[in-house]
């Protein structure tokens, strides 16, 4: 009896010491943080975007803060982020969408997004993502952050799932907005002046 | 060249040049007018308030000007009209090149990043369309 309780001891000890203290959330679970608003709007917004990318950054920084405030906070659409990573013309935008997601698996992903998109100037000069970032988290976050973006082998999953559904959507740039609603898919290339973007919006939520 | 000659080369030139206006207007009409709103905001040409307005009429307009075309009624006219409008267009991609803009043409739907060769095709357009306006003032002279 003895024994068989040692055993289990050890049996359950090894396989406490091979789950990670904190696991990466994979999966359905890690895009929940790049999906905002209610579940029960009638429509989504997706938008395709390269950290690296000028128009995205004016997209970022212009459109979405006051698309935000007027249709995702109210609940009328939804927001999902994707990222369609142009690595053969930007080399740090793999790293930037690894911060952002690492930020999205501690529940920062708008702060550190908005953060990295600010300061695209300055990163892409150098590739010094970790230093934009650092200005807007704690020591202790950006232990964490680092740690993530360093270890976690499954920090790029949804990165490689939102370019498969790009590449169904036939995304050819950045940025690229998909609206989804009753389940048909109507994509936009480029960038959208809020205007446009309201204007079109408010017909298809009117029909 | 005899005067059927020239009739059947007017009418294949008529052809060419209602074509090329309904398949720019059917384009843009089968994409969301948001997108052709995307391509005219890249032009850096229009204020905001007209890109709306403007992305919405202007595909109806192109194929009612291939169907006016097409019909042959008032062809000198509706030529005239085509080419200005293709001279037009070709004066704003002309500057939009020039200025060095990295704008989607949006000329026969999204996807066509403007270039050297958007110029030279429509520059073709524009002889096609300056032709079949001169020959129906011309058939119709004779």
């Amino acid at each position: 009896m003895r024994t068989k309780l040692i055993t289990l001891t050890a049996a359950l000890a090894l396989l406490t010491q091979s789950v990670p203290a904190a696991a990466p959330t994979t999966g359905a679970a890690a895009k929940n943080y790049k999906l905002s608003g209610s579940p029960t709007a009638p429509m989504t917004l997706e938008v395709y975007t390269d950290f690296e990318c000028p128009s995205c950054r004016n997209l970022y920084i212009q459109v979405l803060p006051s698309f935000t405030a007027e249709y995702v906070a109210t609940g009328k659409v939804q927001l999902l982020h994707r990222d369609y990573l142009l690595e053969t013309m930007h080399k740090y935008t793999r790293t930037a969408a690894r911060y952002a997601n690492a930020a999205g698996q501690m529940g920062k992903y708008d702060l550190v997004s908005k953060q990295i998109f600010t300061t695209q100037g300055d990163w892409s000069q150098n590739g010094n993502i970790d230093a934009a970032v650092a200005k807007v988290l704690t020591a202790a976050e950006m232990t964490k952050i680092r740690d993530i973006v360093k270890n976690d082998t499954h920090l790029d999953d949804t990165v490689t799932s939102d370019m498969a559904q790009g590449n169904k959507d036939a995304v050819n740039q950045t940025p690229t907005l998909v609206v989804v609603k009753n389940g048909k898919r109507t994509k936009i290339d480029g960038f959208l002046p809020y205007p446009i973007l309201k204007s079109y919006i408010d017909q298809l939520l009117a029909k | 060249m005899k005067p059927h000659h020239w009739k059947w080369l007017l009418l294949a030139g008529r052809l060419g040049l209602a074509g090329i206006f309904l398949a720019a207007g059917i384009a843009k009409l089968r994409e969301p007018w948001a997108q052709f709103a995307v391509s005219l905001y890249g032009f850096k040409l229009l204020p905001d308030d007209m890109l709306e307005p403007i992305a919405k009429t202007l595909p109806w307009a192109e194929v009612a000007l291939g169907v006016a075309i097409l019909s042959g009624i008032w062809l000198r006219w509706f030529a005239l009209l085509g080419s200005l409008i293709i001279t037009l267009f070709l004066g704003v991609l002309i500057r939009s090149y020039a200025m060095g803009l990295q704008v989607d043409c949006g000329c026969f739907g999204s996807g066509e990043a403007l270039g050297p060769m958007t110029i030279v095709r429509d520059s073709t357009m524009l002889l096609l369309g300056a032709a079949v306006t001169f020959g129906a003032f011309r058939i119709r002279r004779s």
